[in-house]
Formats: C-alpha cells, structure tokens, sequence
C-alpha cells in the first residue's frame, strides 16, 4: 500500500519487524506460563493460553490477515477473561472440585511427594543457623549429635564432620558453639524464631541423607515420605508402608483412611442430579426457585409501572423539567450506595424509617428479619432503583408515538384512559417489550441487591446447605462457593449453568423476535 | 378541541344543575395539575428519604445513631475528619484504586470497543458473521455465574505470575477491559455503519492506511457514542461489587463499593456517621459525571430502547 513496500519486501519494513517482535515476546512469555500450567497438571487453561498464542499469532503475523487485526487483541483477551471462565464453569460443573478438591491430582501428589519424616535410623542434632553475608537465602547449619560429635552443613553440600580448631570457625561461646563462620553471620535467637517456617523449608546436606529442621532445637535426618508410583495409580507412605489408591477425588487406604488434601475429578452428572433430584436440596430450592422468579418478575413490573406512571403523567404538566430532574435522583447514585442506605433506613434498632413507623403506627415490620416484610422490603427498594431507568426509557419511546393518532382518538370522543389504555400502552409496550425481557433477564441475577441488602437472610431453618428466605439462585452460588464452611464449586457451577442456559434461552427467543440477531449483524 | 369538548359540558351542565359538581374546562385543567403536583410531590419525597437523610446523617455531629432529624443540631464535618482519618480503614486508598481500576479498565475496554467495532463495520473477511453471533451470544453470559471459574483461574495464574493472580489490581482491569466485545460494540458498530463511506474513500484514494483514517476521521465522527459508552462503562464499574469482593484480599486493594461495604458489616455504632460520609464521598463523583454528561447518558439510553 505505501511506496516502501514495493522497493523493500514486506517483511523487512522497520514496522513489520517491531510487530512481529511484539508478538514473538508476547508469545514466548505465554509459551513459558503454558510450560508451568502443564506442570502442575493443570492442561484446560494451558490449552486455552495456546489458543490466545494461535489468535494472537494469526492475527498479527500474515499481512493477508489485516482484517483480524482490528479484532485481534479484544478476541485473544475475551477467550482467555470470558470464554474460558464460561468454559471452565461447565468443566466445574462436572467435577467435585471444593472444599477438599481444591487442587488437580497432579498438585495433590507433588504436595504430598514433599512431606518428610523421620526414618527411625534418623540422626537428630541440636542446630545452630548461620546467614549467607552475601546471599539472603543460602545458611549453613552447625550440628551437634547426641554423642557430641560435631557436623557442619549447608544447602546442597554434603554434611562434613567439623570441629572448633578447623578453619574458617570462629571462637566458640561457653556453650560449644562457634560465634561465626567464614562468610557467614550466626542468627540471633529471635531471628530464628522469626524465621522457623522459612528455615524449615531448606534442605541441607544431599540425597539421600537430607538433614532438615523439624524443631526450634532439633534438626534430622529426614526422608521422603509418600512416593507416587505412576504405573499403578497408587501412593506409598513409608513410615506407616499403608498403600493408597487415589478414590473419588482423594487418596484412601483398603480400610478407607483418607489422606488430604484431597483433588478434583469428574463425577459425570452427579451435580445435576443433585440439583435436581436432592430429597435434601428439594425444600430450600423449591423456595429459592420460586421466590427468584416472583422477585424478577414483581421488580420488572412494579419499575416499568412506576416508571410510565411518571411519565405519562408528567408528559405535559407545566415545570416538567425540574420534577424529571429530580425523580431521576436515584439513578445516577451507585447501587451499592443506595442499597446500604435503605438497609439501615429499616435497620430494626435504629433505621429512621422504623422510627417513624413505630412513632406513627405504634409498631413496624421486621424488615430484616421477617421473611415476608425482607420480601416487600426488596421489592420496593427495586422499585426504587430502576424506576427512573424506566422513566427515562418511557418518556423516550412515548416521542416516538404519532400524535396524530392520540388526536384522532380524542376527535373521537376517547377519554384519557381510553387513549391511553388502547393506544399508548399497546405502542410503548411493543417499543420497550424487549427492555423489559432484558430487565427481568438482569434482576433474575441481580446478585448486588439480595447479598448487599440481607445477605440472602433471613435464614430457612432446617436447610442441609445454608439457604435464606430471600436467596437467589445466583446468591445461593455465592454462599455455595464463598460463605460456607465446606464450598462446593461443583454444585455452585452446575447451578450457574442452568441459570445461564435459561437466560439464553430468554435471550435468544427475544433476539428473534426482535430480529436483533438480523439487523445488528449484518 | 376546545369546541368538541364545550359541547358535551354545555350538556351536562344543564343537566345537573348544581355548580359544584360540574367544572368548565378551565378550572378542570387547572384540578388536573394540583393532582398531579401533589403526585410529583409525594413522589419526590420518595426519591430523595435515602439521599436527604445520609446527607443529613452524615453532617450530623452528634453521634446519635437514632437521630431522625432532618437538619441536625450540631452540624459540622467531623464524620469527614474521621473517614479521611480513620487508621484501619484507608478511605482515599480505596477511592483512588476505584477511580484506577475503573478509569483504565474503562480506556482499554471503549479503545478495544471503538477499534474492533471499526473492523467489523469496515471489513469483509471469512468468519464475520459468526464471531459477531458468537459476541451476542457471550455477552449474555452475567460474569456473576463464572465468578467461581474466574476465581480458581487467578488463582491458578498466581502461583506463576503473581500480577495475573488474585488480590492484583491488573487482573481486575483485564477481566474488566475483557469485557468489551459486548453489546456495546455493536452501538458502536451500528454508529459507524451510519457514518457516510466517502469521506473515508477519498482519504484511502489519497494515501491514507486505514489507521489513519480510524484516528483521524472515524474515531471523531463517532466521538458521542464513544462517550455514552465511556460514562456508562465507567458508572458501571465504579459501583461493581461483586468482582472486587471476591478477587481483592487486602484491604489496600480494595475498592472504594466493597470498603463502604466493610464499614457496614464491622462494628455499627464505631463506624456509623464514617459510613455516611464514606456513602456521600463515593456517590459525589458519580453524581458529578451524570450532571455534565446527562444528554450523552439519557440519549444513550433511549437509544438504545428504540434501536434494541
């Protein structure tokens, strides 16, 4: 395209060679993330990090593919922050990862293959640690055994018999022990307390007499303690010889003792079934599910009232500026904000709002903790969140009706109602139908309102998983993941599949009904 | 329709002959706005109880939690003293990581909105149709169900390379910025495709690359719908909660909607006026945006009814 190209080969130009710089850095960096996920067993997202190394790649190297450059990088990062958690979620869904299956097999086994202990022909030793003056991390230790004798060891050299007179040891103190060491600083008391758990990590000596610190006082002679044989899918401990076999996510005995931590494996549809066909589950989520479905609907509705109420009403009073201006108050003020706000608003022991109901009417609702009261309590604060979105959208779609149709009806001899009941709802209901599906799409998820106001509570007694009257089914993910003691992700994610597929669902009628899908891609 | 409606009021009024009952078109009219201002009114009321009693509260130097004056008796800004103040909870921490958080997670997500939109309107290639159907179909997705995968996946990503991992600022502005192949590409898109091809055809007869043109032409024609999606990304994001929440573990990363979230849930009466100061600086800068952007904001919006 420009002249350059045609004395100099494309990919010579000083731009080319940056861009195809960029990208080989780009790539090299994720090929060196790609080779550590793999490590640790971890192939769905090292596969998909290939995939953004093969978008990224495409896009940007073959000048035949100029188009997809202008999309490259948004495609590359919404594979990896939004496809592959949507992926992921569904991989989840089909395992029993959670509490205690947090970790892939292969990370359970590398966890495991690093515990030691002390083989009974173990040596133990008082030990002394010294710090590298150059090196933060490199010690030495200086080890003393039961018969007296004395030993001098560092991270990977071999433990060598030392004594006092040798060179390099400085004067001992009245308690045998050398004050320093050549080029290396002897570690106060308290720093070693600090620093026990770091100390501990460290190796010294060399396979297969490794020396390590087991106590603020005693260092020994320890060894691996679980192997992991491959062949047979079976993991050893050698100082009890029990054999486990890797069962249900976790490695257990022919006796069934367990050993933690445990990983996650496939359990096929079993989270679904248990959605679905739990006894257990069956109560709480039968409340949870039709209260979900009350709440987006009653939301939906009462906003859009609301919202058209105002604006049809106001659409020709005299000063309508000032009132719109003030009526869209709640809009522009973040949710979160707002919610905490009326939370405390109807907050028991002092919210104003219970004050001024208990000095009107002698008593109030228990907003918070009343099951029904929580309910309406949730309504009405949708109802005040979104009713000036709705306002603001009514009073958009209400220019858009003809008015010589309104004045033909009035011509007619149709009251206001009959205007508006036999024209302008039919109208605006056809201009706004698909906002209102998206709207109840949203509060069906609306997360923000039901944790932030209650937390789900008040809480549904007798529930084996914890649940609250004002749950959502997203909510209850949350608390299935996040808030309880035992989190199970399985559960949580195979939920949020269903959610998903059913807001699809919704979503892809109304794109078709709307034609979306036609006019927005072509 | 003065005529039409005189008619049946002549009627009417001869029918009944008292005064009192029947009203002429005037005084009629005139009822008709006293209703609808008492209306207005009650629900202004409505509107503002929250706004009027935290602002209240949040002058309100007497500590009282039951207070229930609407103009408090000893006014005065010690709730903001303590909230600037306040050793264990850093308040302007948490407002600058909301306003960095959401100001580059906003940059990067409307440039790769502006710039994908521009090739999908301008450029024919094998796959268009799909990816574009494939977009509508993602972006149903609420990133609050796979907030379970996005967790597990940063955690993953942080035992390598702790920036991607949890508790960064980083990872909360890509997963942010990822997000913007979404519906608002096509507002975008559907804004470009209105733009007139010739200007552009000329430019490319003269020489110009297709990113010149992007910068030099496309981009300021299609400035206010960058800057609807901008605000309303932007508002979007400063008051997320659920993200923050989950992926932040240290209380110097959070941001400014989950720190006013720990005030409520830690010890109530320590923290009570604190709070609504907090509520009212948190919701100032919101507020300021929406006043100077409001055409671009309310515009937005029913655009997006009518077209949707």
């Amino acid at each position: 395209m420009n002249k350059q190209s045609s004395v100099v080969p494309a990919f010579l130009t000083p731009s080319t060679m940056l861009r195809l710089a960029i990208v080989g850095v780009f790539d090299a960096a994720l090929m060196w993330l790609i080779l550590q996920l793999l490590g640790d067993g971890n192939y769905p997202l090292a596969g998909i990090l290939a995939v953004v190394i093969l978008i990224i790649s495409f896009c940007f190297s073959l000048d035949q593919f100029k188009p997809y450059r202008w999309l490259g990088l948004s495609l590359a990062f919404t594979t990896l922050f939004v496809l592959y958690p949507i992926l992921y979620t569904f991989y989840l869904s089909t395992t029993n990862a959670g509490y205690g299956h947090i970790l892939t097999k292969q990370e359970a086994v590398d966890f495991l293959e690093r515990q030691q202990y002390v083989p009974e022909s173990g040596q133990q030793y008082k030990w002394t640690a010294y710090r590298s003056l150059e090196a933060q991390d490199d010690y030495v230790l200086w080890l003393q055994a039961e018969d007296g004798t004395t030993y001098l060891t560092g991270l990977n050299t071999a433990t060598k018999p030392a004594g006092l007179d040798q060179e390099g040891v400085g004067p001992a103190d009245d308690k045998g022990i050398p004050t320093t060491i050549q080029g290396y600083q002897r570690l106060e008391k308290r720093d070693t307390v600090a620093m026990i758990d770091q100390l501990g990590e460290l190796a010294f000596g060399v396979s297969p007499d490794v020396i390590r610190i087991t106590s603020l006082s005693v260092a020994a002679t320890t060894q691996q303690r679980y192997t992991y044989d491959d062949k047979n899918d079976t993991l050893t401990d050698h100082e009890t010889g029990l054999v486990y076999h890797p069962k249900e996510g976790v490695f257990v005995t022919e006796a069934g003792q367990e050993l933690p931590p445990g990983f996650r494996v496939g359990v096929g549809t079993d989270n679904f079934n248990r959605f679905f066909s739990s006894a257990a589950l069956r109560g709480p989520l039968f409340r949870i599910i039709s209260w979900n479905f009350a709440y987006a609907i009653l939301s939906v509705m009462c906003s859009f009232a609301l919202g058209l109420f105002i604006a049809v009403l106001f659409d020709s009073l005299p000063g309508k500026e000032i009132i719109r201006a003030l009526l869209i108050i709640p809009y522009p003020i973040p949710a979160l904000v707002s919610i905490l706000i009326w939370r405390n608003l109807l907050n028991p022991d002092f919210g104003a709002l219970v004050k001024l109901q208990e000095s009107l009417f002698g008593t109030a609702p228990h907003w918070l903790t009343d099951p029904t009261w929580t309910r309406i309590a949730i309504i009405i604060i949708n109802m005040w969140l979104s009713y000036p979105y709705f306002y603001i959208v009514s009073s958009g779609a209400l220019q858009a009706i003809p008015t010589d149709m309104l004045d033909a009806a009035s011509v007619d001899g149709a009251n206001a109602w009959q205007r508006f009941s036999h024209i302008i709802l039919p109208l605006l209901l056809k201009i706004v139908s698909p906002l209102l599906v998206a709207s109840f799409a949203f509060n069906f998820n609306n997360f923000n309102l039901i944790y932030i106001f209650n937390q789900g509570n008040p809480p549904i007694a007798g529930s084996p998983i914890p649940a609250g009257h004002t749950d959502i089914l997203i909510s209850f993910v949350y608390r299935l993941a996040f808030n309880s003691a035992q989190s199970d992700y399985g559960l949580g994610a195979s939920i949020s599949i269903v959610l998903f597929l059913f807001v699809a669902a919704i979503t892809w009628g109304q794109f078709r009904y709307t034609r979306v899908l036609e006019d927005q891609t072509a | 329709m003065t005529d039409v409606q005189s008619h049946p009021t002549k009627l009417s009024s001869t029918a009944f002959k008292g005064p009192n009952f029947s009203l002429n078109y005037q005084q009629r009219r005139w009822l008709g706005y006293i209703i609808r201002y008492i209306i207005a009114a009650i629900l202004i009321v409505f509107a503002f109880v929250p706004v009027v009693w935290v602002v209240s509260a949040s002058f309100n130097q007497a500590g009282s939690l039951v207070s229930v004056e609407v103009i408090p008796k000893h006014a005065g800004i010690a709730n903001y003293r303590g909230l600037f103040e306040n050793k264990y909870y850093p308040f302007l921490t948490w407002l600058r990581n909301s306003f960095i958080v959401a100001g580059t997670s906003t940059l990067l997500s409307v440039t790769s909105t502006a710039v994908s939109a521009y090739g999908l309107s301008r450029f024919r290639f094998f796959g268009r149709k799909t990816l574009m159907r494939a977009i509508l179909v993602i972006s149903i997705f609420p990133a609050a169900l796979s907030i379970i995968a996005i967790y597990t996946t940063l955690q993953q990503f942080g035992d390598h390379v702790g920036i991607l991992g949890l508790n960064s600022h980083v990872s909360l502005i890509l997963i942010y910025a990822s997000g913007a192949l979404s519906i608002n590409v096509f507002l975008v898109k559907g804004y470009m495709d209105s733009i007139p091809l010739e200007i552009e055809e000329s430019a490319l007869v003269d020489g110009a690359t297709h990113a010149q043109i992007f910068r030099m032409i496309t981009l300021p024609l299609a400035k206010p719908i960058l800057i609807t999606i901008s605000v309303l990304t932007f508002m979007a994001i400063y008051g997320d909660f659920v993200l923050p929440r989950v992926l932040m573990q240290s209380s110097d990363k959070f941001t400014v909607m989950v720190g006013l979230y720990l005030f409520q849930s830690a010890d109530y009466a320590q923290n009570w006026g604190v709070f609504t100061a907090g509520a009212v600086i948190a919701a100032l800068p919101i507020l300021g945006i929406y006043m100077l952007l409001q055409r671009y904001i309310i515009g937005g919006l029913t655009a997006g009814a009518v077209k949707l």
